[in-house]
């Protein structure tokens, strides 16, 4: 090895980083090298210097109540109940990721598309379980005086709140019931809206795993603050999955609560999608 | 520019507290204990503020991504995977928030301007006589060196020469390879000496 291979492990040596047969070979070669004596002289004399190095700063009072403002300001809830809640945290995590235009294009589509399928799927189960229990042999002009809404939907100020797609057109919804009552009936009369959902959970978390899988293989490929970025929201987003399926659970005819429930769901599924696409 | 107090004014029970473990306090902040991510606050906000003005080079905007960097890590307590390392978790935290900003300002270059007046150009080798304008001076010439590296280097030369972290850490924190980061390293010290070698032996060598 010669003095110029030498002088990385005299940096080193000045470090302590280095292990004990490193300390030896580095010792046994500075006693023979004057040129690489005084290196590690010079060394030494930077490092003095460096130890004098005055940035000037200080850490104020004002930082720590600054940082307490914001973190009581981030904990302050409206205590206005459940939905509320999970209403703002989930128009927070539409705002965590902020990757691209075309991710956040592609989050609305896709819940949009979730929520509408899932709602249908609730709507037409709820008003054909109403058919089949209340009115068995009536025509279908009794279909419009069914509720085409759980009871616990609120009005309509509130569903503009909501962070998916608007309320589905009623005439659409009669007239589809219209065309196939009798095959809805037989098919999804003896679901539940929570076995409903709980079918769509499972099917999410089957994708959720498989999608994880890929992206830990492809974890290393990734820019490490774009990762941290990414699991940050995966964090919020394991965090909501957590909450509205306990309101899921606790509340499981209520559509908002499941509706808020999926969204999460396809929330996580995009994330991890889209990790993997930075990847290719 | 930030008052002149330092961790003043905390009460002797706060200063037997630090004595507490990361560990203890991470589990306690979990917990919603506000004192106790006041306490890893107090412990780590110096060497936090130095890191990032020293990756950004500006005093006020170092306080206010410090602040950033304590804000993300009560938010993200829960993602903190091994307790043992909050430290190295805080490093990385603050890097990513530096970095964040430098992309936002310096868009077209890594290298960073100093905010400070203390920074005086050398004319001619000759240094002013007096030891105290001479260490103001100094500090001066080291920022100025610091910001004229580029930002890889940079990184790893303050982690490494002022906050003393060990390779595995600096791996952790940056993402980068050992064998890179003390490619970087050399290269960055060869740097920075070349700017402060009018200083190697003046009224320094003790």
């Amino acid at each position: 090895m010669n003095c110029e291979n030498y002088k990385s492990l005299i940096e080193d040596y000045v470090d302590g980083a280095l292990d004990q047969k490193g300390v030896r070979d580095v010792t046994a070669h500075l006693d023979s090298c004057g040129a690489c004596g005084r290196f590690r002289e010079e060394l030494v004399s930077e490092q003095r210097l460096y130890s004098r190095y005055d940035r000037g700063l200080e850490v104020s009072p004002a930082l720590w109540s600054s940082i307490e403002a914001r973190i009581k300001q981030d904990r302050a809830t409206p205590a206005s109940g459940l939905i509320s809640r999970m209403r703002e945290r989930m128009s927070g995590l539409v705002a965590v990721p902020r990757f691209s235009p075309a991710f956040a294009a592609a989050l609305v589509v896709f819940a949009i598309g979730v929520t509408v399928a899932v709602m249908s799927f609730l709507n037409s189960s709820s008003r054909v379980s109403t058919v089949a229990t209340n009115n068995p042999d009536t025509n279908h002009g009794d279909v419009q005086k069914a509720p085409t809404r759980a009871p616990s939907v609120p009005d309509k100020t509130s569903d503009a709140k909501l962070p998916v797609a608007p309320a589905p057109d009623n005439s659409k919804t009669v007239k589809v019931n219209r065309v196939a009552p009798r095959r809805n009936a037989t098919s999804t009369a003896t679901l539940t809206p929570a076995q409903l959902v709980r079918e769509a959970e499972q099917k999410y978390v089957t994708a959720i795993a498989m999608l994880t899988r890929d992206v830990n293989k492809r974890r290393s490929q990734l820019d490490p603050m774009l990762l941290a970025r990414f699991d940050s929201a995966l964090s919020d987003i394991d965090k909501t999955i957590k909450d509205t399926r306990r309101v899921a659970h606790e509340n499981p005819e209520d559509p908002i609560a499941l509706q808020y429930l999926l969204a999460a769901y396809s929330k996580k599924v995009d994330v991890l999608r889209e990790m993997t696409a930075s990847t290719d | 520019m930030m008052g002149a107090v330092s961790l003043v004014g905390h009460s002797s029970a706060r200063a037997g507290t630090l004595m507490n473990s990361s560990e203890e306090l991470i589990a306690r902040a979990r917990r919603g204990e506000d004192e106790a991510f006041r306490l890893i606050f107090d412990r780590y906000a110096r060497p936090i503020i130095s890191f990032i003005y020293d990756m950004i080079g500006h005093r006020d905007l170092a306080e206010e991504l410090t602040q950033e960097t304590f804000v993300r890590a009560y938010k993200n307590l829960n993602a903190l995977r091994d307790d043992t390392k909050l430290s190295t978790w805080l490093f990385g935290i603050a890097k990513n928030v530096a970095r964040e900003s430098l992309r936002y300002k310096h868009r077209d270059s890594d290298k960073i301007g100093i905010d400070d007046d203390r920074v005086i150009e050398l004319r001619d080798g000759k240094l002013p006589p007096d030891r105290q304008l001479l260490d103001k001076e100094l500090s001066g010439v080291i920022q100025h060196a610091l910001g004229a590296l580029d930002h890889d280097k940079r990184l790893v030369f303050t982690l490494k020469v002022f906050q003393q972290r060990s390779y595995e850490e600096i791996a952790e924190i940056t993402g980068s390879s050992i064998p890179k980061l003390k490619t970087d390293l050399h290269r960055a010290r060869a740097e920075m000496r070349r700017r402060i070698r009018p200083y190697l032996g003046v009224g320094y060598e003790l």
